[in-house]
């Protein structure tokens, strides 16, 4: 009777009645979407494609001009066994470029995670990638590579611990064995 | 002594309602005691004497006090009062009311718009519906992502696989495993080497040694493909080998999943 007598409070009653109830619906779906595993996994599988991306075209990636930088690039990129391969063979490896006086740009043309243990930090990789090298005198050179990399969760995000060529030609059946870290020599080439 | 006595007698009297009796235990009218009671004079005897007549005094008290809040109800002070009184009183009193149901509507209106705002915040927390990490079920989804693996890279073998004895099966298996741009990007693809297959005795064989799934839907995917190849011409008895890589588009056709699209970086 007093809600007929008073046609804004009904109102406000009636708006706050739908406030409560879509409040409660859209509190519901946060709680489910700060909950969901699978979103989590879905976020950590993509941060780890997006870093390995970055990481192999950094490591494919190498200009004799600022080969300090570049190398720099290459370490900052890298982790574990992947990175201590980078430093043992950065002095002798920086005197090759330097001679070839090369130019080396990566494009990942398409990239993948085989695997993810989220838990543990580790992913495999597979990526596609167009490594392209301009020696003095010469038309640069493009080839595409099939990459297999590892990469690992550091304090830092996703680095890379493992690279190397995809085994290929007359392994068809054969064994598969990767041949890690390889590919960072590969680069400078 | 007495003359004080009868005159407080007589007053009660007069001031008590005709048709009232006076009955000894019956209360008196607060405004009567109210008038006797702070009597100037009047000593403790006369008090004490005229207490028989009356009412023992904690037995008045109730009564008066009920007087007492009678008076402040209609006095107008509507605050803390019972509503459902206050109400049914005068014009004061439906002020109140106007007052109370115009903070009831602020206060409504407020909880209405925190909520709203709550409700906005979360949703746009929540955010799930269009989260493109979310839509991905690649890895997520484990069985679908191998589902897609598998059958992709069946798709994949059958395709880019051609034998000079039964070149008839390699179109079977495009008519199979292809769907929309796939099938010309496959006909520019081995339209020669399936025409010149028989005269040359060919054998393609392709093996998926890795593949990986970039995105799934439950009717969709895109995976990349590590593969090699064998050809073998056996006319000449040469074999070569090439590592092939390619991107390509599925899409699911009943329990098949059929390749949409090639991309091999060219």
């Amino acid at each position: 009777m007093r809600l007929r007598k008073n046609p804004l409070l009904a109102m406000a009653l009636v708006a706050a009645a739908l406030a409560a109830v879509l409040a409660a619906w859209a509190g519901t779906s946060w709680y489910a979407a700060a909950h969901d595993d699978a979103a989590d996994f879905a976020a950590s599988r993509d941060d780890a494609l997006a870093a390995a991306r970055q990481a192999v075209t950094n490591l494919n990636t190498l200009d004799h001009r600022e080969i300090d930088e570049g190398l720099d690039r290459w370490e900052a990129s890298a982790t574990g066994e992947l990175l201590a391969q980078l430093r043992k063979g950065r002095e002798g490896f920086e005197k090759e470029v330097r001679e070839a006086g090369t130019v080396t740009t990566a494009e990942v043309l398409s990239a993948a995670l085989t695997e993810l243990d989220d838990r543990a930090g580790r992913a495999d990789v597979l990526a596609a990638v167009r490594i392209t090298v301009a020696a003095p005198g010469e038309k640069p050179q493009a080839k595409e590579s099939r990459m297999l990399g590892e990469v690992t969760r550091t304090g830092d995000g996703w680095k890379l611990s493992a690279l190397g060529q995809a085994p290929a030609g007359d392994s068809a059946g054969g064994d598969a064995g990767e041949s890690r870290g390889g590919q960072a020599g590969d680069g400078g080439q | 002594m007495s003359t004080t006595r009868h005159l407080i007698n007589r007053r009660r009297r007069t001031a008590l309602p005709a048709d009232e009796s006076p009955a000894p235990g019956r209360p008196a009218s607060a405004a009567v005691r109210a008038r006797t009671r702070p009597r100037p004079g009047a000593r403790p005897a006369d008090d004490a004497g005229d207490a028989g007549k009356r009412s023992p005094g904690p037995a008045r008290r109730p009564q008066r006090g009920r007087a007492e809040r009678r008076d402040a109800r209609e006095r107008g002070s509507g605050s803390g009062a019972g509503a459902g009184s206050g109400a049914r009183s005068g014009s004061g009193a439906g002020a109140a009311t106007a007052r109370r149901g115009g903070r009831l509507t602020a206060a409504l209106g407020a909880a209405a718009v925190l909520l709203g705002c709550f409700a906005a915040f979360a949703a746009v927390q929540a955010g799930g519906g269009d989260d493109p990490a979310a839509e991905n079920a690649a890895l997520v989804d484990a069985a679908l992502t191998s589902e897609v693996k598998g059958g992709v890279g069946e798709a994949v073998e059958a395709v880019f696989s051609v034998d000079y004895t039964d070149v008839g099966e390699n179109e079977k298996a495009a008519r199979a495993y292809l769907t929309g741009d796939a099938v010309e990007q496959h006909r520019r693809m081995l339209g020669d080497l399936r025409k010149q297959a028989p005269k040359q005795k060919l054998v393609l064989t392709t093996t998926v040694t890795d593949s990986a799934v970039e995105l799934a839907g439950d009717d969709a995917a895109r995976v990349l493909v590590f593969a090699d190849q064998r050809n073998t011409r056996t006319d000449t008895d040469e074999t070569s080998y090439g590592a092939a890589m390619v991107a390509v588009d599925a899409v699911k056709d009943g329990d098949r999943w059929r390749i949409s699209n090639i991309d091999t970086f060219g």
